[in-house]
């Protein structure tokens, strides 16, 4: 396995799994494997006290369970007709079966300055708690991009008691994601919290001597002791491309059901792999975590000799951004817009439990169906409370089938503490139906 | 040099449709102007040539263009066993 992230953990695991006999080895250019980098912002926010708490396994459970790691070792070049690596002080290793899983790369910010001491990258945990120890010092940070990460970050530092800009070319936060409606409540919070937004604003250099002092914006200056840059995810295929593996429209490499990638022998997972969208069969890539795990159990026990499929994707997201969370699958209202899909809608304010029961908060529900057979084909939602089992759910849904008429009679739990009356997954597709016969 | 077309193609088609999709709903949602895009004749020619052309061909042939496309989609991916209607027991 080249790669020692979910992806790269993934596929050891599922191939020690597979075929017990098989050597595993995995070759990183990091320190460490086995934790949650999604956490890093939690803990520069101070909602999780330690990095130590991201780790899953320690290196000695990778040695007892017979996988062989190789820390800070970088793999150069791959020879996929002679099954060989080429491994930097390590020279030549030849392999029966290789999976990909080098991830991903940011987005270069593409304006002078990228090279100043002070612009933060979220990525290895080890350099996070570098940067952790840094953030105690920093008084002003501008967080560039709206991204999920974006988000994350935004919200962390200003728990962290920083003073937070947040810039974005686009019209509202994650807009090539959720729909403006629904990141609302999200920029409300934001400037309740004390942060200051910049849409429709494009980053055009970071000044500094030496170290970043300020962001120039097409909107003025903006003076700063940090930036985090959370530009979007770009898949890494470096290696793959330079052996001749077949790259698709996304920059990723092209794969199918079994994970295997156009050279024999060859398999790849996660960020650095493209998948169809199973509504539209477009291809898209550097999906979440959870796919990159599962994409690397696929690839890890087809490689051992194992029989294993993964699915075209529907893409159930969500995150906590400011005080709220939101999330959705599949399409929304936005991105089926720009795609040109015909659809109905329909919208529901409905609540998380008993409107009587302490703690109980807003949802919005927002479902996208296709206006013949009213099938759904995305959603997406904002609250304060369960936004991520709606979103799995209706992930499902989509995945199935299911139609508005089946969501407007569904059954749904009532119980003051956790449900209200109305479920507003059911609300939100009656609202649908009824506008269609108006 | 097919790839690097269909990468081209790609990332600009999915800005450019984005752009436009953004500018209608921050327009409607929230009173907004659209993304800070590029100026200049090709941004030009893809907003005001490629984005209309794109919406007012038929669904069936864009479906068409996008499965023409190299890419993970063209190779075998299993679909979902179809909805059983009938009781579990």
């Amino acid at each position: 396995m080249v790669g020692g992230g979910a992806a790269g953990i993934g596929a050891a695991g599922a191939a020690r799994q597979a075929d017990p006999e098989a050597a595993v080895t995995v070759f990183t250019e990091y320190e460490d494997v086995a934790y949650s980098p999604c956490g890093i912002p939690y803990v520069h926010g101070r909602e999780i006290p330690s990095f130590e708490a991201l780790f899953l396994q320690s290196k000695e459970a990778y040695v007892t369970a017979g996988i062989d790691i190789r820390y800070e070792t970088r793999v150069s070049s791959v020879d996929v007709s002679r099954r060989e690596v080429q491994v930097e002080g390590q020279g030549t290793v030849p392999y029966d079966r290789l999976v990909l899983a080098t991830g991903f790369d940011y987005a270069d910010p593409g304006v002078p300055g990228a090279d100043l001491a002070g612009l933060y990258y979220v990525k290895n945990i080890r350099r996070a708690m570098e940067w952790d120890t840094v953030l105690d010092t920093v008084k002003r940070a501008v967080v560039v991009e709206a991204s999920p990460l974006g988000l994350e970050m935004v919200t962390a530092l200003a728990h962290r008691g920083i003073t937070v800009h947040l810039v974005d070319s686009h019209p509202w936060p994650l807009a090539e994601l959720a729909d403006p409606d629904i990141m609302r409540p999200v920029e409300e919070s934001w400037a309740e919290m004390g942060i200051t937004t910049h849409f429709n604003t494009r980053v055009e250099a970071f000044l500094g001597e030496g170290s970043v002092r300020a962001v120039r914006t097409t909107e003025g200056e903006i003076e700063c002791d940090l930036v985090a840059v959370c530009t979007h995810k770009q898949p890494n295929t470096r290696l793959a491309a330079a052996a001749g593996l077949e790259v698709g429209s996304t920059g990723a490499l092209v794969v199918d059901e079994r994970m295997a990638t156009s050279a024999a022998g060859v398999f790849a997972a996660g960020d650095c792999t493209e998948l169809p969208h199973a509504v539209n069969r477009v291809p898209i890539a550097c999906l979440t975590g959870s796919h990159a795990y599962a994409q690397g159990k696929v690839a890890g026990t087809n490689a051992a000799g194992g029989s294993r499929a993964y699915h075209a994707v529907y893409v159930p997201w969500g995150l906590v951004a400011g005080k709220w969370m939101v999330g959705g699958t599949s399409f929304g209202e936005t991105l089926a817009t720009a795609l040109g899909i015909p659809f109905v809608m329909g919208v529901a304010d409905g609540i998380s439990r008993a409107r009587y029961y302490p703690g109980v908060k807003k949802v919005r529900v927002k479902l996208l169906a296709e206006p013949a057979g009213h099938r759904l084909i995305g959603a997406q939602m904002v609250g304060g409370e369960g936004i991520k089992e709606r979103a799995d759910f209706l992930g499902v849904a989509v995945r199935t089938g299911i139609t508005l008429e089946d969501l407007a009679t569904m059954e749904n739990v009532y119980s003051p503490p956790i449900g209200a009356l109305n479920e507003p997954i059911s609300v939100a597709a009656q609202n649908a139906l009824s506008s269609l016969r108006r | 040099m097919r790839a690097r077309f269909s990468r081209w193609l790609r990332v600009n088609s999915e800005r450019y449709l984005l752009e436009s999709a953004q500018t209608e709903m921050a327009r409607r949602y929230l009173g907004r102007s659209g993304p800070a895009g590029e100026r200049g004749l090709v941004p030009s020619l893809w907003r005001h040539l490629f984005v209309p052309v794109y919406h007012r061909l038929p669904p069936r042939l864009r479906q068409s263009a996008i499965e023409a496309m190299p890419g993970s989609h063209r190779r075998h991916w299993q679909t979902p066993p179809p909805r059983s209607h009938t009781p579990g027991i």
